[in-house]
């Protein structure tokens, strides 16, 4: 199948959710939040939680339409119109390309900078000449492949910060940030710099309100996965490709192309067979195996043994990349498969199998009761608080084993418990710096521009999306988050935004904070930004600080940064 | 730090920001310091620098066995050859991308301690991170990290902000808990942004009452320990350092983290306490020998202390660094010419105090039979023995058991890293 990057539609979604509105009108009313929020209280929380923040008018609207209905809605993204998402996503050059193209675009890169190096003196494989003293730095002028390789990386982080900010399907989004994480890859990790780009929107979007076993499989079978822990070339020890079969040693990026491209003389071509040979995969790598136990599924204290990571590893053996420098899809190795027996977590695989025992392995462990703690937790981590009580955590197992893994019926579960409610845990969360960035542009309607810069700023913040070196993902809980220089950066992010200062995004204050007084410019952001949480000391302040300000237009901008930047808004 | 205590200026308004001010206003409008600056004292107090590799480091390949024919046998494709490696004992070598680092294991202030790690099987990076971090191997639920719990017991440095600096973008989990401490990303940049500093002081001060009348929690705490930082960095002016003795630091997060632990050291702020990560250990894949991924990995990391250890110059005699990462990797080469995880790694121990010139601790060979599970380089020292001798013998801490909980620390034990 050629995988064509298109913007999300209602077909992919839909064809994952096909049950959706008719089965669960039902339960609708059956949960409420707890007696001690009010409408607009409980509606600023769901929206604090299943969505990025509100928009200006966003918890009135929620309140009035009633905050389970809503709720329930986001469950079914498919039913909700996103006309004006759609609308900006065609302006995103990313999308019109596959991954085959963007491989094609990144190795045309490639070869410039390889070409620019050799003049400047270098060698080719991005070593440095002898001495060890570090690169001569490169003319600013890029040539056109690389500055169009560099640009679309980009535009696909600022694409995913528009989804975020302007989606109307907000819960849909945060669960493919979810498990953007969950299942994380580093897209500068050698071809995962063109293949994660299709990983997200062909591995992970359709499926992220999805069965659990689907996005599972889908993601063990994605080159994304497969390059970034290695396992494309996790081989049977002693297997060796059918003669006939061209060998293929390992992309190496950056080094010069045909260096095992056909040669004439032969005894050269005998050695560069032979050096091809060595650089072949020649036995199992565990790294995908160990951590689709430890991350993706059971969790590291779901039982494992080190020799399930072995025996996971042999049956992963042969699971590859068709031409991985081209953008190719999954391909399976016969010959690099290790066909015998294998045990795991006391259950027999017996010998002579392919790809299948792969697949049967990931349906055990997508439905073995560990993983289906150790993933509700984390979403309950993500959705009730950091140390989520265990009640919450067992209503979202219950409705696992319901549902077989249905996700919609799990996070369900999840909104409908008392500890989603609980006073307790209303604004007990600190914000990621995604969430602290696209809920401060929703605040105040900015409109990221074809351009957006949002992105640069998240990423600035400590989370460059897509670039999480390790495979854990970024961390959910506020102590990875706050100290003391974060805290610096959010302010500055909030003073900028604030003052239009921010390149690639238009705020307009004029309807949402009319300058005023410093009483009214106070309540005025109280209500507006801060959903009526502002503390009595940050009235004092901003009242103080305002006051002998002249010009009234800086007033507002310093209310707006300030209550962005304080210590309200950092929560959620 | 109740806001009672503090001096407002109330009249005249604030300052804007980024926003175009009216000088006259500003002029009017400036004020000083309205908190006493702490005083510094002590001109040499020792000083800890810890580099995290995460991702696990193959202490085979950093510090290399070449007299061992057993490493040659299990590695064919990504052994560094006897002939690359720079001997250091007649058995252990230097990886050679690690040149830089040779002078000073000539001038024995460089030593490493090989066959070091957890007591804990695991052979998850993150688990086996945390623990290293909180020293307390195989307990999750401790709640700070190690360096932190020597800041809250050793109270001696309190009068500094600066005492206790991790650098990157987070605050890692081994100076996290209850004593104060820094994460900073970059040194010229920490601190709020306007044009003019009077604007920049008042806005300061704004998000400070901010912060000290609203914020809860870890909010409450960090933003706190912020603030005071800035009020001491006025003084730096962190953008006009340049390093000393032609130190060239190479380009990069561990050379910039680096290059700022150095001007803090002779800013003379207090810092007692330095912690820095350093990624891309992991090599699953193509890990290479004498060239290549490891290669490069190492030659940033020598290259970025060798450049330290001069910028620092005299004052290395009052410093420590230490490097640490969370376990090593098989002994034999992977499929893919890479390594898998394992258990036993080698650290390096540099600086003045350091008893160097030699390779510390008691190596178990790698012979099948003396391995750990048959697979991996055993550990003969358990990381907590290393880390208490840092503490004690070289920072003075002198109540070891309530930093390293269920553990008891014992100078004979200690492996040796610090001149008596």
């Amino acid at each position: 199948m050629k995988n064509r990057i298109v913007s999300r539609s209602l077909v992919v979604v839909g064809a994952c959710l096909p049950f959706v509105g008719a089965q669960h009108a039902a339960p609708l009313q059956s949960a409420m939040p707890g007696p001690t929020l009010t409408p607009q209280d409980s509606a600023l929380h769901a929206l604090n939680r299943l969505a990025y923040g509100p928009r200006p008018g966003d918890v009135a609207r929620v309140a009035a339409e009633g905050v389970m209905r809503w709720i329930d809605r986001q469950l079914s993204p498919d039913g909700i119109d996103d006309d004006r998402l759609i609308e900006r996503e065609r302006q995103f050059q990313i999308l019109k390309y596959d991954r085959g193209d963007l491989a094609a675009m990144y190795t045309a890169a490639e070869r410039e900078r390889r070409e620019r190096k050799l003049a400047a003196g270098q060698t080719a494989d991005g070593s440095d000449s002898v001495g060890g003293q570090h690169a001569v730095p490169l003319p600013k002028q890029a040539d056109p492949m690389i500055q169009k390789s560099n640009r679309l990386a980009s535009e696909f982080a600022d694409l995913a910060v528009a989804r975020a900010t302007l989606s109307e399907r907000q819960l849909y989004e945060i669960m493919v940030d979810c498990w953007t994480n969950h299942f994380n890859v580093y897209a500068a990790k050698g071809a995962d710099r063109f293949l994660t780009p299709d990983y997200i929107e062909h591995t992970i979007r359709p499926r992220a309100m999805g069965k659990f076993q689907d996005l599972l499989i889908a993601t063990a079978r994605s080159p994304a996965m497969l390059f970034y822990l290695d396992n494309w070339e996790s081989v049977a020890p002693g297997s060796v490709p059918p003669t006939g079969l061209h060998v293929r040693a390992r992309p190496i990026f950056g080094r010069r192309p045909g260096l095992f491209g056909p040669v004439r003389d032969p005894a050269r071509q005998d050695s560069v067979r032979r050096r091809a040979l060595e650089r072949m995969p020649n036995g199992v790598n565990e790294n995908y195996a160990r951590e689709l136990l430890e991350l993706h599924t059971l969790g590291v204290d779901g039982g494992y043994t080190q020799h399930d990571v072995i025996d996971v590893a042999r049956i992963f053996t042969g699971w590859s990349i068709e031409r991985p420098q081209q953008g190719g899809d999954v391909e399976f190795h016969d010959w690099a498969h290790d066909r015998g027996e294998k045990l795991v977590l006391g259950v027999w695989f017996e010998g002579g199998h392919d790809m299948d025992e792969g697949i049967r392995l990931l349906k055990l462990l997508a439905n073995h009761p560990a993983t289906m703690h150790h993933v509700s937790r984390k979403l309950c981590q993500r959705f009730v608080n950091d140390d989520p009580p265990d009640g919450c955590v067992d209503d979202a197992v219950a409705a696992w084993e319901r549902s077989s893994g249905d996700m919609r019926e799990v996070l369900r579960a999840i909104f409908h418990g008392p500890d989603f409610w609980a006073a307790a845990n209303v604004r007990a969360k600190v914000k990621t710096p995604l969430e602290f960035v696209v809920s401060a542009a929703r605040a105040v309607a900015a409109e990221p521009d074809t351009s957006p810069r949002l992105a640069q700023v998240v990423a600035r913040l400590g989370e460059p999306l897509f670039l999480h070196v390790a495979p854990d993902g970024y961390p959910e809980r506020e102590a990875a988050w706050v100290n003391s220089g974060a805290l610096l950066d959010r302010m500055n992010a909030a003073m900028a935004l604030a003052s239009g200062k921010l390149p690639g995004v238009t705020v307009v204050l004029d309807s949402l904070v009319p300058v005023g007084d410093a009483d009214q410019l106070s309540g005025a952001v109280n209500e507006k930004i801060l959903g009526g949480t502002m503390s009595e000391n940050t009235k004092q302040v901003l009242r103080r600080e305002l006051g002998g300000i002249g010009d009234p237009v800086q007033a507002r901008a310093l209310a707006v940064g300030l209550a962005i930047g304080g210590p309200e808004f950092q929560r959620q | 730090m109740s806001i009672s205590r503090r001096v407002f200026v109330k009249s005249g308004g604030l300052a804007l920001v980024s926003l175009g001010l009216d000088p006259l206003f500003l002029e009017r409008a400036a004020f000083a310091s309205y908190r006493r600056l702490p005083f510094i004292t002590a001109q040499s107090r020792p000083i800890l620098v810890c580099l995290f590799q995460r991702g696990a480091v193959d202490g085979l390949n950093m510090i290399v066995p070449h007299g061992d024919p057993i490493y040659y046998q299990e590695r064919p494709r990504i052994a560094v050859p006897e002939k690359d490696v720079l001997d250091l004992d007649g058995y252990f070598g230097l990886h050679p991308r690690l040149a830089a680092l040779k002078p000073l294991w000539e001038a024995k202030t460089l030593a490493a301690i090989h066959a070091i790690g957890s007591p804990d099987a695991t052979r998850s990076h993150f688990d086996a991170q945390d623990y290293m971090e909180s020293g307390t191997p195989g307990v999750k639920a401790t709640p700070d990290g190690w360096l932190n719990r020597y800041c809250q017991h050793d109270r001696e440095h309190q009068d500094t902000p600066f005492r206790a600096v991790a650098f990157g973008p987070q605050l890692p989990r081994i100076l996290a808990g209850t004593a104060p401490s820094l994460a900073i990303d970059d040194l010229q940049a920490f601190g709020l942004r306007a044009p003019q500093p009077a604007a920049r002081d008042r806005l300061t001060r704004a998000f400070e009452e901010l912060y000290a009348g609203s914020a809860t929690g870890l909010l409450s705490t960090s933003s706190r320990e912020a603030f005071d930082a800035v009020q001491m960095l006025k003084r730096l002016d962190p953008g006009q350092y340049r390093p000393a003795n032609g130190a060239d630091y190479p380009r990069g997060r561990l050379g910039k983290a680096l290059l700022e632990i150095a001007q803090l050291i002779k800013a003379d702020v207090g810092l007692q306490v330095a912690f820095a990560d350093v990624t891309g250990w992991d090599t699953h894949v193509n890990q290479g020998a004498t060239e290549g991924q490891l290669a490069g990995r190492l030659s940033e990391m020598g290259e970025a202390l060798a450049a330290f250890t001069r910028d620092v110059g005299e004052r290395m005699r009052d410093v420590v660094v230490l490097t640490m990462s969370e376990f090593g990797r098989t002994v034999r080469e992977n499929g893919s010419s890479g390594t898998d995880h394992g258990h036993a790694t080698a650290m390096l121990v540099l600086g003045g105090p350091v008893n160097g010139g030699r390779v510390l601790g008691k190596w178990p060979g790698l012979d099948p039979a003396q391995r750990f599970e048959g697979r991996d380089v055993a550990v003969t020292t358990d990381f907590r023995d290393l880390f208490a001798e840092l503490l004690a013998r070289h920072l003075g801490a002198r109540d070891l058991s309530a930093i390293f909980p269920g553990f008891t620390p014992d100078p004979a034990r200690f492996p040796g890293a610090i001149s008596a």
